[in-house]
């Protein structure tokens, strides 16, 4: 039987009366769905590592969608630094500003990411920006979408398994070629989920209806989702593209606040989340490879916007009103919570990159000599 | 403004008044009691044209580094980071611009003034230093607006 598509609605921070009607418009969409079952959650990245919230989102055993309030790499990777790990899922559902030129992480396609070492996931989760759009009904036809991609892939993999994996050849002609269709057709063709079983409403143990309903135990009470009321504050720490991380370590060094670790596989990994400085996205912008995320912040690019830039239609004039470079900005951030902390500041005497120590130098193109002599007016 | 040279932006002609000093970053100063007063220079004003958006990110009081990021502004044309012009203590805020920033474009040198610090005045220049200043960043603002323009 294919395993159901969990949807799992990641409430906003505040009680917007706006943002909670689209997420309750979309639970109620989703609770008559077939083969759905729909969890609702306090805000993802708000989520104690060890709270209920968390512990409910490690037990859904299959695939997912994440509707939520972030950027869906956010999203992917604040579930990821939680042990729930997938695979990326694309969705069709993009906010407009998110366009899905994904050439930001693809540059130095050579380079070795962190989660390049990695077993890849077996399922797939699907993150989608709940500011995407503005109407539940667009929400639900995605998650539709999902489910149908979803079950075709399940059934497929349940036939393999059916067949054990060592089918002999005369076994696997008589399946690719069955005469009521066969081969590629065969997922298209195989049964169809069972009718759905309403979601039991499970009041006092939210966490048993993570597993699949037994058949036969559900009752016919009205569908409900699980809601998990874990009461959450707003945290701040950084969350790591690990599909982009090149593992440099430039941030272990840049951060003075002890908030980066080296896991036993030697990676780079965020071991003190809460020794973070709220507000301070300094590492974010000294990371060469753009992997490091504050989804809660303002600029678009640090919170996780897939495009990495600000897609604003104006001109921008900061650098013509004194800009200065972002790892002159970084250093200033540093340098205001490292003084509010009682610490004395540090400049750039500590823990900053040599920047492309290695590279030649290559033929300049308009746009090199625009930047030099842009640095070189000393705006 | 009693005298004021003109610096040429095209056809367009950005007074420079030659009774204050000005920052790199586009904004005059004028001695005050306990500080500067720091508004932003007709050239500054003439590239963002219609203002309709001014905020700051720092209150009244704090401590800023020179190019420290203190605000934002937008306008019909451009949108902007803002940064402190020199370091030291921001004073205040002209209120006024608060609720209407367009007072910015209605009298930039004068009642459209944007905010008052102590601090230090080594990196100010004088009327003549900026109109030097602007004639060596001129074709670079151009190429960048234009160039931003173009990428549309």
């Amino acid at each position: 039987m294919p395993s159901k598509l969990t949807v799992v609605v990641s409430q906003g921070q505040s009680a917007s009366p706006i943002k909670r009607k689209l997420e309750e418009d979309i639970v109620a969409g989703l609770l008559f769905e077939r083969g759905v079952e729909v969890t609702v959650i306090p805000h993802l990245y708000d989520l104690a590592p060890d709270g209920t919230g968390m512990l409910c989102l490690q037990s859904i055993p299959g695939d997912m969608v994440v509707l939520s309030w972030l950027y869906p790499r956010a999203a992917h990777w604040t579930l990821d630094r939680n042990r729930i790990h997938g695979r990326v899922g694309t969705t069709l559902l993009v906010a407009d500003e998110e366009d899905e030129d994904e050439s930001g992480d693809a540059d130095d396609e050579d380079k070795h990411r962190v989660a390049d070492d990695r077993p890849a996931p077996n399922r797939t989760i699907y993150c989608i920006d709940l500011r995407a759009a503005n109407d539940a009904a667009d929400f639900l036809t995605e998650v539709r979408r999902i489910a149908a991609e979803t079950s075709v892939k399940t059934v497929s993999l349940d036939l393999m398994g059916w067949i054990k994996g060592q089918p002999k050849p005369d076994q696997l002609d008589r399946y690719l070629h069955a005469p009521n269709g066969g081969g590629d057709r065969a997922p298209a063709t195989a049964p169809v989920p069972p009718p759905p079983a309403i979601p039991a409403a499970v009041p006092d143990l939210p966490l048993t209806a993570g597993s699949a309903p037994v058949a036969g135990t559900s009752e016919t009470s009205a569908p409900a989702p699980m809601r998990i009321d874990e009461p959450t504050a707003r945290r701040w720490y950084p969350v790591i593209d690990y599909s982009r991380c090149t593992n440099c370590l430039e941030c272990l060094d840049f951060c003075l606040f002890g908030v980066y670790g080296i896991s036993a596989a030697e990676a780079i990994l965020v071991e003190q989340p809460d020794n973070c400085r709220k507000g301070c996205p300094a590492c974010s912008r000294v990371c060469p490879a753009n992997a490091i995320i504050f989804p809660q912040h303002k600029s678009p690019a640090i919170a996780g916007s897939a495009n990495g830039e600000a897609g604003g239609l104006k001109i921008d004039l900061s650098k013509l009103f004194g800009a200065p470079d972002p790892l002159q900005v970084a250093v200033l951030e540093r340098d205001v919570e490292l003084v509010a902390a009682g610490k004395d500041a540090v400049g750039m005497s500590v823990g900053i990159p040599k920047r492309q120590p290695g590279k030649s130098a290559g033929t300049k193109d308009d746009l090199d000599r625009l930047m030099d002599q842009l640095d070189d007016l000393d705006l | 403004m009693s005298e004021a040279q003109a610096f040429a932006m095209g056809k367009f002609l950005a007074p420079v008044p030659t009774d204050r000093r000005y920052a790199k970053n586009h904004m005059w100063a004028v001695p005050q009691a306990d500080g500067f007063r720091f508004g932003f220079s007709a050239y500054a004003v003439r590239l963002l044209q219609d203002v309709y958006f001014l905020e700051w990110s720092v209150d009244a009081g704090a401590n800023l580094v020179e190019r420290q990021a203190i605000g934002a502004i937008e306008s019909s044309k451009a949108e902007s980071e803002l940064f402190a012009p020199i370091g030291g203590r921001l004073i205040r805020f002209n209120e006024r611009l608060l609720s209407d920033p367009s007072g910015i474009n209605v009298d930039n040198y004068g009642e459209g003034w944007l905010f008052e610090m102590a601090g230090g005045e080594e990196s100010l220049l004088s009327s003549a230093e900026y109109l030097v200043h602007l004639e060596a960043s001129w074709a670079v603002a151009q190429r960048t607006i234009k160039g931003q323009i173009n990428e549309e």
